[in-house]
C-alpha cells in the first residue's frame, strides 16, 4: 500500500528534514556589528582597459585590409593607452601594497582603508 | 668608384647600433637569473652599455645603485660596438642544448646570405632611387623583420557560463617580442630537408622586413581573429 506524501512529512517528523515550526527562533551566529576591516573584493576593476582605442583600431584595420602601415596613428594610440594603463596600475598596486595614504585622495584602496581604520578604530 | 664607396659606407652602418630602438633595449636588458640563483634579491642587474651608464649618471641615479652589489654580466653582455641585444635574443632562441657558438654561426651565416642577396639586388637595380631603397645592413633587416612581425593583440581564453571565449586584449611589449621571434623561427623550421637553416632564415627575414611572407600573414590572421571576436572584448577582466 502506498502512503500519501502528506502523511509522511509534517511537523511531527523527528529528523532534520521536518519543516520549521513558526515562529522560527533567532540564533545569533555572528556578532551583530560591522567588522573593523574591509575586504579587497570591491577593488577589482570590472571594466576592460582601452576598449575605445581597440575599437578604433579594428575599424581602421578593416578599412585597410589589416595593413598595419596605414593605421599607424590608431596603433600608436592603442599602445600608448595600454602603456599608460599599465603604469597607472603598477603605481596603484605599489601604493596599495604599502598602504601609503595620499592626502586628499577620494578613492582609497582596501589596504589604505584598513590602515585608516587601524589608526582610528571605530567605536 | 663612387658607387663602391657608397656600398662600403652603407655596410659600415652595421657597426653602429645607433638605430636601436630604446624601448626594445629597455625590455631586453632586464636579464633575470632563473631559480636557484646564488644572488640575493637586492643584487642589481649590471649596466654594461656606455650609453646606459651615461644615462644613469645624467639622471643622478648612479649614487643610488652604487650602494648595492651588482650581478656579474654574462659573457655575451659586452660594451662592444658589435653588441646588439636583439641579435643576442635571437641567438638564444635558436640555441639548442647550450650550443651557443653553433647558434651564433648559424645567424652569422644567415646575415651573410642577406647581405649577398641585398648586394645582388643593389647591383641589379637600374636607377639611383631604386638603389637607395635597398637596405644593405642585415642587422637593420632583422630589426625591421621583428618589428613587422610583432603582434599588437592577443587572445586569452576566458570561461564564462561553461563556454570558453577567446577574448582579444592588448599584449605586453615583452610577449609580443617573444612571439615575433618564435613565429620567425617556426616559419624557418618549416622547410625542405635540403634547404639549410641560414638560407631559409635569411629568406624569412627578408620577407618579414618587406612586410610580406608567412610571419606577417600569421600576425594579420591573429588580428583578424581578434577583430572577429571583438564582441567578447568586454569579458576581459583586469
Amino acid at each position: 500500500m502506498r502512503i500519501h506524501p502528506s502523511l509522511l512529512g509534517g511537523a511531527t517528523q523527528k529528523n532534520a528534514r521536518r519543516p520549521q515550526k513558526e515562529p522560527v527562533p533567532f540564533q545569533m551566529l555572528l556578532p551583530l556589528q560591522l567588522k573593523k576591516t574591509v575586504s579587497g573584493k570591491g577593488d577589482k576593476l570590472k571594466e576592460a582597459a582601452c576598449m575605445q582605442e581597440m575599437a578604433l583600431m579594428f575599424a581602421c584595420f578593416k578599412k585597410s585590409d589589416f595593413n598595419q602601415q596605414e593605421c599607424l596613428k590608431e596603433v600608436a594610440a592603442f599602445q600608448g593607452c595600454y602603456n599608460e594603463y599599465n603604469k597607472r596600475m603598477t603605481t596603484q598596486r605599489e601604493q596599495g601594497k604599502k598602504g601609503i595614504l595620499v592626502p586628499g585622495e577620494k578613492k582609497l584602496t582596501h589596504r589604505q582603508l584598513n590602515q585608516l581604520m587601524r589608526s582610528f578604530p571605530p567605536k | 668608384m663612387a658607387n663602391k664607396m657608397k656600398i662600403i659606407k652603407k655596410s659600415m652602418a652595421w657597426y653602429y647600433p645607433n638605430y636601436l630602438l630604446p624601448k626594445i633595449r629597455g625590455v631586453i636588458q632586464c636579464r633575470d637569473y632563473a631559480r636557484n640563483t646564488t644572488f640575493q634579491s637586492y643584487y642589481q642587474n649590471p649596466v654594461f652599455r656606455k650609453e646606459d651608464q651615461a644615462k644613469l649618471i645624467e639622471s643622478s641615479e648612479l649614487s643610488k645603485i652604487a650602494a648595492f652589489p651588482v650581478k656579474p654580466p654574462a659573457a655575451c653582455e659586452t660594451s662592444s660596438v658589435y653588441h646588439d641585444p636583439i641579435v643576442n635574443k635571437v641567438i638564444n632562441h635558436i640555441m639548442e642544448m647550450g650550443k651557443k657558438s653553433l647558434a651564433r654561426s648559424l645567424i652569422e651565416k644567415a646575415f651573410e646570405n642577406i647581405k649577398r642577396t641585398q648586394i645582388e639586388r643593389y647591383h641589379l637595380a637600374s636607377t639611383q632611387q631604386e638603389k637607395d631603397k635597398i637596405e644593405l645592413d642585415p642587422k637593420k633587416i632583422l630589426h625591421q623583420a621583428i618589428e613587422n612581425s610583432k603582434p599588437l593583440l592577443q587572445l586569452t581564453p576566458i570561461k564564462r557560463g561553461g563556454i570558453t571565449y577567446q577574448v582579444p586584449g592588448p599584449i605586453t611589449e615583452n610577449r609580443s617580442l617573444f612571439l615575433a621571434i618564435k613565429w620567425l623561427l617556426e616559419a624557418t623550421y618549416e622547410k625542405e630537408r635540403t634547404v639549410h637553416f641560414p638560407e631559409q632564415f635569411a629568406w624569412e627575414l627578408l620577407d618579414a622586413a618587406s612586410n610580406s611572407g608567412k610571419v606577417v600573414k600569421r600576425k594579420q590572421d591573429l588580428h583578424r581573429l581578434c577583430e572577429a571576436n571583438r564582441a567578447y572584448a568586454h569579458y576581459r577582466w583586469q
